[in-house]
């Protein structure tokens, strides 16, 4: 019989690596992932540990039907998707070659997708954040009657939430591109 | 040809220019990525993203078209365009060749 576990665990638009790792992890424990539910809901399925190569690439649905069948030919289990991302994996023994565990060869690749994520991910969220729950705010702060102070905390909530997600992802991935820049 | 075609393309990435210089004869991704192998003595992988998103680049901007499917693979073949492409791309790589050994260039 087997057994199944679900686990809740965030990670941003910027933390794809730490998520590969993670997954990664998870197998080599004896766990791999059956599929996602968004926004953070993980299934596993108990298995045997293993040395597995998880990887993610972002297409955000434009993918065509060329696309499965190149990662197929070369090994890549396809898991699923989720908001726009895509799920791999590969046994890490079937390898013939080191850098066969990547799903990318060269940095312009990973450039594009850091630029694809950056482009319709980080960009969307900064134009709901200053044209959406910015200027409410400020409406709610400047009509101080007791019926909009519900309201008032609430775009307060969100502008914390926004502004903390913008910086933290708009750093991590400025610094994602400069390290591939750089090697 | 498009300055902008040559803004992108020349000079091309290394993978880039094997997967132009593969597609002369059809060829589908995975082939690409074999003959590559096989010809750089295992020395240059190109990755499935990497071969996905330079062959998408690639038809897009008309270097590359699609010639025929065999079972579920799409076939590539360079096209005019990217014929002209390459030979921009080979004549540099000759200059830049031969001008590291000292030769004389004979335009």
């Amino acid at each position: 019989m087997s057994s199944k576990k679900t686990v809740i665990r965030f990670f941003t638009i910027a933390d794809y690596e730490e998520e590969e790792m993670w997954l990664h992890n998870q197998h080599k424990n004896g766990w791999k992932l059956l599929k996602m539910t968004p926004p953070c809901f993980y299934v596993f399925e108990k298995c045997t540990p293993a040395e597995v190569a998880y990887r993610l690439d972002y297409k955000n649905n434009t993918e065509t039907g060329n696309y499965f069948q190149i990662f197929k030919d070369y090994g890549w289990e396809y898991i699923g998707r989720c908001i726009g991302w895509l799920y791999f994996r590969k046994p890490i023994t079937e390898m013939d070659s080191e850098r066969d565990d990547q799903i990318f060869s060269d940095n312009e690749s990973r450039l594009d997708m850091i630029d694809h994520v950056i482009k319709t991910r980080l960009l969307p969220i900064l134009i709901v954040f200053l044209c959406c729950i910015l200027p409410n705010l400020a409406r709610g702060v400047e009509t101080s009657e007791p019926v909009t102070t519900v309201f008032t905390v609430f775009f307060l909530i969100m502008a914390l939430l926004y502004l903390y997600l913008i910086l933290y992802c708009g750093l991590k991935l400025r610094k994602l591109r400069e390290k591939y820049r750089k090697d | 040809m498009d300055q902008k075609i040559k803004r992108i393309y020349v000079p091309m990435t290394e993978s880039g220019f094997y997967i132009l210089f593969c597609l002369q004869q059809p060829q589908h991704g995975y082939g690409i990525g074999q003959k590559v192998k096989q010809m750089t003595g295992g020395e240059l992988i190109i990755s499935a993203g990497t071969m996905y998103g330079t062959l998408a680049k690639m038809e897009k901007d008309g270097l590359i078209a699609f010639e025929r499917e065999e079972e579920t693979r799409r076939l590539y073949q360079i096209t005019e365009l990217g014929k002209e492409v390459l030979q921009l791309e080979l004549k540099r790589i000759e200059r830049l060749y031969q001008n590291s050994k000292g030769e004389e260039i004979h335009e």
